[in-house]
């Protein structure tokens, strides 16, 4: 029961999110300016608002929106003068794809060194592995990923500098996109895990002779996953939306990129559309998540 | 985690070379990659002013009538061979025979018709017909399959140099939505287009012209200069469009080229205190333009004119305004002792990227208004919001503005610059004086001695009377050209890259 | 047995004066603590202080400078180079320091109480305000950050007070659905449901259950967050949206130096790793506070910090 209730309140989420983009981004300017030339009439500014509708009233504008949308139609690039979900969907399994190898890449790390890191706080461990993940999760990713190429491309040619392919296309742009999740990841695994192995039922564990990594990895770790799963559920929702910096340097065409552009180039058909894909994808994550959370804590039932 | 994460790429880029997994990057010898700083919309031969689709398609794909020989800036012929005027609004031109369409129509007077008529097409944007016609119209009709003639709606005395821009596209493309597959008379024809990763040409064995020596061409993009550099230096890439300065180390591969563009701070000559000539000049003097050339390149040049070499109407006489503060600081006290109101603030509308550089370029010409005493606050904006402040109706038309631009005149006439920036009607312009007025309209009607002369005149006036801008520079491109290939870039390059000059290197 | 220990947590009752030399001679005794400690210290001084002494060195144009290498001849001005328009990149690292910590301090700090209190009404009341909360989650999360800037510019106008929001606002779901995880899953503890039956109230429940031990997972996020605000200010910059030149902050020196990388790397090196150190130093700290602070830790630093 909970799960159908909770699967219509996320539609009704994505329902006024939809109504809010649609309303909210057409505050952000009028697109004749980025789509005509720059010394265009107002004659030639009114002739393009007509031909794309936008003379009509908002709320009519949202009406056929609607409309259209009920029949498959989420209307047409203006940039790219194709329809506007066909851009959406070329995008997001490349963005998909990405978020999803370094998000399972970072979180495997992170609980590997944050429990190693736990074990023994300030430890040398510790110290190293919260040194380093914290330098990568605080660098500017841009910087990062240009210095990665010019060491790895340019010095010493043993990557490519950018682009899709094989497994070499992969390594660079999921460092980089992983150093932030996996640095914070890292942090709250530790802090989870530190408390998990001083409270009641590890003391118990260890009372009943178990050994020390069955202590850490299974009881203690097991114990420890709520704040990561909320702050790796909150990462992947951000994935999601984009990383723009990793798909923009090293070419890999995904949604973060095409949502940006569209935002900037007030392309609004693009933007309700990725917009749409993304949310989608962030709401039935979030949906997951909170299932998680039941499955893990049988005490918790998520509302 | 930086330094694990560079060991263990370390590590395994190791074995992947060892195994040689990472990419081949020998090429074949003809084939060539070609990465541009973004992907093109469309392929809308309609809309190829649009600088990334041109790139792709102009004389690669498609064919104009007419076209400008960059470096001499003079008409030539392309697919049409001779023209002549028959009355003020009347040209007839002479088609080139033999010429067939890669599908295999044959090009002749109804597919020019053809292809004029797609610029008139409302349900997509064709901006080429817009930014360079104006609001003249065009009818073509035909005089027998090999002549056509040209009837524009007012005198036009240049419609050759117009029509350079209008790309010959096949009759049979279809008119639904902005083509993604062109076709046209051109030495290369489409071959397939993997949204968001390439776009691939192959050469036409029926080409009418000398055939090209490379076989194929492909077009990737990345928006980032030091990766568009580092793919041509790797040998990813044969050629890199539009690198940043700064990104240009490698001398044996990288040019610095004249790029049409030209930059400038647009004065609110109406505005106080901006409408007193003597705050104008100081503006201009106050700037020590030559020590900051590094910032947008050290190749650039001061510009006068917002118009480079070459086009009709440039006035190599013409003097940049001296770097002088003190006399700066003694025009701004003149007009203060006479009650203009120099102390307000004045705003710079800027936008960050309009080209490297930018928004420092305006910070350093506001610490050096500073120096003189002026007070000048920059205000940021992107794209969109940055173009309100272009066209008329102008938001905030009390404010005393100075507008950043960049202009570009690659057409080789002054006409195409002076009506939409400077006239009293022009939509970008601020300014509002009789003689320039004249000066134009004068020169725009006009051929010969007298055109140029009228347009020298105006930019004049506008210069050395009015102080009506912040004169800035010619810019300079710069392009990194790999060691495989024979090819130098040119001031078309930035809109177009006719790969059938390229050759390979010995 | 933890129910006692929680409720006598030094965070959750403030530190007397016996109680805050305990946590200075823990301090003491803990080297990278220290040293974050005096970082922070240092900060604070050259954000205050430093960017008052040091504003005029920050600005104008020495074209001469320009991208002039770290050096040790001619003082301290060029001691970690110039920047692009060639001024000391050690005076604008002091005088940017300022904004830089105002903006990211405001930002992390509103998104951290707004989503906390959110978190905590969200985890205790499972009902329809909860319901609505999460769903209003839902809807932010899903929001593009650079639409909600465009968005907030237009219909608020650009200012610092504007930037600030815009950044809390995207930052807000990680707080507020990290705490109400914990709620739900902390109330249903014994401890909680035995002080609830001894008639507590919900707010003392909150105050001496609930917070002292969401805080830490609370702090490492901020700590860590403090870096990615910085460096989506910068993004944010350029849409003419908060801070505009010739003020400037750590995100704008990185960004702007962005270009020279391959020609002069300490341009965006020194604003990057000023950055780094603030995040390491706070990360560093909170870990530290929240072991000296968890009588549970207490017995590490008796046997010697082991």
């Amino acid at each position: 029961m909970a799960i159908f209730r909770r699967s219509f309140l996320t539609l009704v989420s994505l329902l006024v999110l939809l109504i809010l983009v649609f309303f909210l981004s057409r505050l952000t300017g009028d697109p004749s300016y980025l789509f005509l030339p720059v010394n265009a009439t107002p004659e030639a500014r009114a002739a393009f608002a007509q031909a794309n509708g936008f003379d009509q009233p908002l709320v009519t504008q949202f009406i056929t929106y609607v409309q259209n949308m009920l029949t498959g139609d989420f209307g047409t690039s203006l940039r790219q003068q194709r329809p506007a979900i066909d851009i959406a969907l070329e995008a997001f399994p490349i963005t998909l794809k990405l978020a999803g190898v370094t998000l399972a890449i970072a979180i495997a790390g992170a609980l590997v060194m944050g429990s190693l890191a736990a074990w023994k706080p300030r430890g040398l461990v510790d110290r190293t592995v919260g040194l380093t993940s914290l330098a990568g999760a605080s660098a500017p990713d841009f910087w990062v990923a240009i210095t990665l190429v010019l060491i790895f491309s340019v010095s010493l040619g043993i990557l490519p500098t950018s682009g899709m392919g094989g497994i070499a296309y992969w390594i660079l742009p999921v460092i980089v996109l992983g150093l932030r999740p996996f640095g914070l990841l890292v942090q709250v695994v530790r802090g989870a895990m530190i408390a998990a192995l001083s409270s009641p039922y590890v003391k118990t564990a260890r009372a009943k002779g178990a050994s020390e990594t069955r202590v850490i990895f299974v009881h203690a770790l097991r114990n420890s996953m709520l704040p990561v799963i909320t702050v790796a559920g909150d990462i992947a929702a951000s994935l999601m939306n984009g990383a723009v910096i990793v798909e923009t340097i090293f070419g890999w065409p995904g949604i973060g990129g095409v949502m940006i552009n569209a935002i900037l180039q007030r392309d609004f058909a693009v933007i309700q559309a990725t917009i749409l894909v993304t949310a989608i994808a962030i709401l039935i994550l979030n949906i997951v998540v909170d299932l998680l959370y039941g499955v893990l804590d049988p005490r918790v039932r998520a509302a | 985690m930086m330094q694990l994460n560079l060991r263990g790429a370390t590590a395994i880029g190791l074995v992947l070379g060892a195994l040689s997994l990472a990419p081949a990057f020998a090429q074949d010898a003809a084939k060539i990659t070609i990465v541009l700083p973004e992907e093109p919309p469309s392929l809308e031969p309609c809309d190829a002013k649009h600088s990334s689709i041109g790139r792709v398609v102009i004389r690669n794909i498609t064919e104009p009538l007419t076209m400008l020989d960059p470096q001499s800036g003079e008409v030539v012929p392309m697919l049409a061979t001779e023209w002549q005027q028959v009355d003020a609004d009347t040209w007839r031109f002479k088609l080139r025979q033999g010429v067939t369409f890669s599908d295999g129509t044959p090009f002749d007077a109804k597919a020019v018709i053809a292809a004029f008529k797609r610029l008139d097409r409302t349900d997509v944007v064709c901006n080429t017909k817009q930014q360079t016609m104006g609001g003249v119209d065009l009818t073509v009709t035909e005089i027998d399959p090999h002549e056509v003639e040209i009837t524009s709606s007012k005198p036009s005395p240049i419609l050759p140099t117009m029509i350079t821009v209008v790309q010959m596209s096949a009759p049979s493309m279809d008119m639904n939505g902005a083509s993604r597959q062109p076709v046209g008379t051109g030495p290369y024809k489409f071959q397939s287009w993997q949204p968001g990763q390439q776009i691939t040409l192959a050469r036409r064995d029926d080409y009418w012209g000398d055939a090209p020596v490379i076989t194929d061409a492909s077009f990737v993009w990345r928006s980032e200069s030091a990766v568009r550099a580092a793919m041509v230096a790797q040998g990813e890439a044969d050629v890199a469009l539009i690198i940043a300065e700064t990104d240009a180390t490698d001398p044996k591969m990288d040019y610095a080229y004249p790029n049409g563009e030209t930059t400038r701070l647009r004065i609110a000559t109406n505005v106080p205190p901006l409408n007193d000539v003597r705050v104008r000049k100081a503006l201009n003097m106050a700037l020590d333009l030559d020590a900051l050339k590094p910032i947008v390149g050290d190749e650039v040049t001061r510009a006068e004119q917002l118009v480079p070499q070459n086009t009709d109407g440039f006035d190599a006489g013409l003097k940049p305004y001296p770097y002088d503060p003190a006399g700066a600081r003694a025009l701004l006290d003149e007009a203060r002792a006479e009650g203009v109101p120099v102390d307000t603030q004045i705003d710079i509308i800027g936008r960050d990227g309009i080209y490297v550089g930018a928004a420092e370029m305006l910070q350093a010409m506001q610490a050096m208004w500073a120096e003189v005493g002026l007070n000048v606050n920059i205000r940021m904006f992107d794209t969109g919001n940055w173009l309100r402040y272009q066209n008329r109706p102008f938001p905030e038309p009390d404010a005393p503005l100075l507008g950043q631009d960049q202009h570009d005149n690659l057409l080789g006439d002054a006409s195409f610059t002076l009506f939409n920036k400077y006239h009293s009607n022009g939509v970008n312009s601020m300014l509002w004086d009789d003689q320039v007025d004249q000066l134009i309209i004068k020169g725009e009607n006009a051929t010969g001695a007298e055109r140029t002369q009228a347009f020298q005149q105006a930019f004049r006036r506008i210069h050395d009377d009015l102080a009506a801008d912040i004169f800035m520079y010619h810019m300079v491109g710069y392009t990194r050209v790999g060691p495989r290939i024979d090819w130098k870039p040119t001031i078309a390059t930035n809109s177009e890259i006719a790969i059938s000059e390229m050759k390979l290197a010995k | 047995m933890s129910q006692i220990d929680h409720s006598s947590t030094p965070l959750a009752r403030p530190a007397k004066g016996r109680g805050t030399m305990r946590i200075l001679r823990a301090l003491v005794q803990d080297r990278a603590a220290m040293i974050a400690a005096c970082f922070l210290v240092l900060l604070i001084l050259s954000a205050t202080l430093g960017a008052s002494l040091l504003a005029s060195h920050a600005s104008g144009v020495n074209m001469a400078m320009r991208n002039a290498p770290p050096q040790l001849s001619g003082g301290w001005a060029y001691l970690l180079g110039g920047d692009n328009l060639g001024r000391s990149l050690l005076a604008r690292l002091v005088v940017g320091s300022r904004t830089t910590l105002g903006i990211a301090a405001s930002a992390v700090i509103c998104s951290m109480v707004i989503g906390a209190t959110l978190g905590l009404i969200a985890g205790l009341r499972s009902g329809i305000v909860g319901d609505v909360i999460m769903r209003v989650t839902d809807v932010i999360m899903s929001f593009p950050a650079l639409l909600t800037a465009l968005i907030v510019l237009y219909l608020l106008g650009p200012s610092v007070a504007n930037l600030v929001l815009v950044l809390a606002i995207t930052r807000i779901p990680v707080y507020l659905r990290t705490v109400r995880a914990e709620v739900l899953e902390i109330r249903r503890r014994p401890f909680v449901n035995a002080a609830r039956s001894m008639g507590a109230s919900e707010f003392w429940v909150v105050r001496h259950h609930l917070l002292p031990l969401i805080l830490p997972t609370l702090l490492t996020i901020a700590s860590v967050d403090f870096a990615a605000v910085i460096i989506a200010e910068s993004g944010l910059s350029f849409l003419g949206l908060g801070i505009q030149p010739p003020t400037f902050t750590w995100g704008a020196m990185v960004a702007t130096g962005r270009a020279y990388l391959t020609q002069a790397w300490w341009v965006t090196f020194f604003p990057g790793l000023a950055i780094m150190l603030t995040t390491l130093s706070l990360t560093l700290l909170s870990n530290w506070l929240r072991l000296v602070t968890d009588p549970n830790q207490r017995w590490r630093f008796a046997k010697g910090g082991k």
